[in-house]
């Protein structure tokens, strides 16, 4: 017993805290709520019997298979995109590499509601597309196939980011040692350099399939009319039309949960096998090679996939904010500054959204990047009992939709006995923030994690460091790349997370996405697509400048 | 950077917990942004009773007040869809309340429990530019001239578009809207879905838009005509509710009396909505220049899953 207590050290304990806090209580009610029906009028009458009801629904099947084959295809599709670029990125010299890392971190500020609404606009007949070029694609976009090449397109940053940072890290030094005992260059990557990787591969990967089981936006604007229904289209279903039906959401998210609880073991399995250790503190060339020949064509591909991913959603935003007019077109007697006029001269609250927005974003990076980095060294590097726990709570709200988390926060914090409580306040709107996207800084810290040999840490606690300093000043420094990036990609996404903050926001509180959502829904299109585009360049340009600031070498950019 | 990021986060979670005051009435609409804007702040000038509002679609209103039912905070509820009146009064949810400001509404528009904010009615929304001859029934869509150019308000998703389709498939007869599918008519999504494609050009025609969206889009420019079929429509008006829970009825009460008085419904109207009271004017067709289909609510919504059902068969979703 004393010797257990001994070995427990401080950060784990905060993990432990931090992970029930944000994360076991809001499923907790989650799970009460599937279980006991009438939870949210205080009552825990009737257990279980809204099970029958939400299991025995003949769609749920078809579903379920749908959402996992969409699932897998948007994996599929990111990692065919994502993988030889990060590869040529991070092992050859690509001209621009700086300026391709920047254009490939914008998808990822594109909110999906407004990169499908760009699409649409531009694809359908007489979109911008026809308008300039004299076709569509309509037929595509609204298939299952455009449904997967829309959320690839907002999804691959998360591989390409991911594993070009661990192919950096691993560098060419082990593919060296297999060529000088005679491998060839190809034979060397695929059986060193790859494996090495997997880490990062394989979290990226289990990030993208949660994000897409869970990802509400593009299936709903493009799959009913591809006959396409998933569980999350189902799920907001539910809690949106009356008579609300909690108890049903909560019980096909705790079957979402499953799915990629599944996915989550099948990642855990992939990286138990073998060690990944590759820092180990022994000094190592970063030198890149020479792209050669490969020069332009890669080039050409990078650039093609920039303009698809990046350009033309950022065109088609763009258009319909100078548009006075949808059905103007574009023409010039169309185009002008107006709505951007509006929002800047916050004649519509614009700006007090983009403030709340902003301010939440960076509450919500720092808090999960923190929280991130100790639950993945609590699960990787420390021997504390229990920690299995701690690495499923990190993974549950990866496939919790928005708005199941959402509910689960107000049943949890909106009990009559609780003395002081975060709801309808701004606190509520970070909690959901911070339960959705925890899972992004752990995986991507966890990946480092396992990249750090032990030895580093037992040298420093040879050495005299305590726990927390040798956390600190030995294996921060070395996860901060992966963490850094995973706390910029949480300020992004918390910085427009529409469908928790619809339902969770306190009275008369706007954010960035709730502000967008509004004027879509009362038709002032041009409007909200400004106020997008302002927030892409706000959540692109902060994150640059921080980093430049930080001005370390090996972080993000 | 450990210990930075730890007083931040302290920092900023001060600045939120003590930035949060609590407002006199609280207010959960589904109606327009501007709309409870320009209420609430001609209410507290007159008042100087504060009013907190939280504004989303019906949907997620009603998910936030079912999910809070434990300890409710919303004192005044306005709803886009007069189900919620009819429910929440069964349930035992709301305060009887008859505003002196409701004289000149008539009577269907409000009952013990519930009075119209201001009606909404459907229409067909139609983009001149199309090049499609000017619609004037519900009929005409399912011409040839229309194929594949009209959209549809998911009924499931949109309470007056489900009403529309009740009233026009009275005695389960869908042979309208079998037409319609069969003329390339599809459904798409919640009431703003359908109405962008028309806007860009994409489709030709809304069949059952929200008529004030559409009027606002006109007013700014927009390229749209809303038409009323003379062989008639459905009207969603909007219920103000005042609930049992609040702790501030009379100011609740207050409320709703300046929401029915000349300076709230003209504020009514300013949105292209048509006020509840006959007796203010509005830029706008009126609740007597319409004919409304007759609906009987009890039997619609009775059977409002098998009516669903049968229209995404038609619609081979």
């Amino acid at each position: 017993m004393a010797r257990s207590v001994e070995t427990v050290s401080p950060s784990v304990i905060i993990a432990a805290v931090g992970l029930g806090l944000v994360v076991a209580v809001p499923f907790l009610f989650i799970v009460l709520q599937a279980i006991f029906p009438e939870l949210g009028r205080g009552s825990l009458t009737a257990p279980f019997s809204a099970f029958a009801g939400a299991l025995g629904d003949a769609k749920l099947i078809g579903m379920t298979g749908n959402t996992l084959l969409l699932g897998v295809l948007v994996v599929v599709l990111s990692a065919l995109i994502a993988i030889p670029l990060a590869v040529a990125r991070a092992l050859f010299r690509v001209p621009g590499a700086i300026v391709w890392d920047v254009l490939f971190l914008i998808p990822f500020m594109i909110p999906p509601y407004i990169a499908v609404l760009g699409w649409i606009m531009t694809l359908q007949p007489r979109g911008y597309l026809e308008q300039l070029a004299g076709f569509n694609l309509t037929g595509f976009l609204f298939s299952v196939p455009g449904i997967v090449f829309i959320m690839t397109l907002n999804s691959f940053p998360v591989v390409y980011f991911a594993v070009s940072r661990t192919l950096e890290t691993v560098g060419s030094r082990y593919a060296d040692v297999a060529r000088v005992f005679g491998a060839s260059p190809m034979r060397a990557f695929w059986r060193v350099t790859l494996p090495l990787s997997t880490p990062g591969l394989a979290a990226s990967l289990l990030l993208v399939f949660a994000m897409a089981i869970e990802e509400y936006g593009t299936p709903a604007a493009l799959g009913s009319r591809a006959g396409f229904d998933v569980l999350v289209t189902a799920i907001d279903l539910r809690v949106s039309d009356w008579p609300i039906d909690l108890p049903g959401a909560a019980i096909l998210s705790l079957v979402l949960v499953a799915l990629s609880f599944g996915a989550f073991m099948l990642q855990r399995w992939v990286l138990s096998r073998r060690s990944y250790e590759a820092t180990t503190g022994k000094p190592q060339g970063t030198a890149k090679r020479d792209l050669g020949p490969w020069k332009w064509p890669v080039l050409l591909t990078f650039g093609l996939v920039a303009f698809v991913a990046t350009g033309l959603p950022l065109l088609a935003i763009l258009a319909g904010a100078l548009s006075r007019t949808i059905s103007g077109g574009l023409v010039w007697s169309n185009l002008g500054p107006d709505n951007f006029a509006a929002i800047l001269g916050d004649t519509t609250g614009a700006l007090r959204a983009l403030g709340t927005s902003l301010s939440l974003g960076v509450a919500a990076a720092l808090v999960t990047g923190l929280l991130g980095a100790l639950s993945a060294y609590a699960v990787v590097k420390s021997r504390a009992r229990g920690r299995g726990v701690l690495d499923v709570l990190t993974i549950l709200p990866n496939a919790l939709p928005g708005i199941v988390v959402a509910v689960g926060l107000i049943l949890a914090w909106n009990q009559p006995w609780l003395p002081v409580t975060p709801y309808n306040t701004a606190l509520i709107l970070l909690l959901a923030y911070c339960c959705i996207l925890l899972p992004q800084p752990v995986r991507y810290a966890t990946a480092a994690f396992h990249q750090i040999g032990d030895n580093l840490e037992a040298a420093a606690r040879v050495f005299g460091a305590s726990p927390l300093t040798a956390f600190r000043r030995i294996l921060l420094p070395l996860i901060a790349p992966s963490l850094l990036a995973a706390m910029l990609l949480v300020f992004a996404v918390a910085t427009r997370e529409l469908v928790a903050s619809v339902v969770v926001a306190p009275v008369g509180v706007s954010t960035i996405s709730t502000y967008i959502w509004r004027q879509f829904e009362q038709g002032s299109v041009g409007l909200g697509m400004a106020m997008a585009f302002l927030t892409i360049l706000i959540t692109t340009a902060l994150p640059l400048i921080v980093l430049s600031l930080m001005g370390r070498r090996g972080s993000l950019l | 950077m450990f210990k930075t990021a730890l007083h931040a986060t302290v920092a900023a979670t001060a600045l939120f917990a003590t930035g949060t005051a609590y407002a006199d009435v609280t207010v959960y609409t589904a109606g327009p942004e501007k709309l409870i804007a320009d209420l609430a702040a001609g209410f507290t000038a007159e008042t100087g009773i504060k009013v907190e509002f939280f504004q989303a679609t019906t949907g997620k209103v009603m998910a936030r007040i079912e999910a809070e039912a434990a300890n409710p905070v919303v004192d005044v509820l306005i709803s886009a869809s007069w189900d919620t009146a009819t429910d929440f009064a069964e349930r035992g949810w709301l305060v009887p309340y008859t505003s002196p400001n409701a004289a000149m509404v008539p009577d269907f528009l409000k009952t013990d429990t519930a009075v119209a904010q201001g009606v909404a009615a459907l229409a067909i929304a139609w983009n001149p530019n199309s090049g499609t001859p000017r619609p004037a029934e519900w009929a005409d869509l399912a011409k040839p001239e229309y194929k594949d150019l009209v959209n549809l308000p998911d009924p499931a998703q949109s309470g007056s578009a489900f009403e529309l389709v009740a009233a026009l498939s009275a005695d389960g007869d869908m042979s309208m809207f079998e037409s319609l599918a069969a003329n390339g008519a599809i459904v798409a999504g919640a009431n703003a879905d359908a109405l962008n494609p028309v806007l860009q050009g994409a489709k030709a025609a809304v069949f059952g838009a929200v008529d004030y969206i559409s009027l606002n889009g006109k007013a700014k420019g927009e390229s749209i005509e809303v038409i009323f079929p003379s062989s008639g429509t459905v009207i969603a008006p909007r219920p103000v509710m005042i609930m049992e829970w609040s702790d501030n009825q009379d100011e609740a009460k207050a409320f709703v009396d300046y929401m029915l008085s000349d300076a709230g419904q003209a504020i009514v109207a300013k949105q292209n909505l048509m006020p509840a009271r006959t007796d203010v004017a509005a830029d706008r067709p009126l609740i007597g220049d319409l004919k409304i289909l007759p609906i009987d609510a009890a039997t619609v919504y009775g059977k409002r899953a098998e009516t669903l059902e049968s229209f995404a068969k038609t619609f081979g979703k």
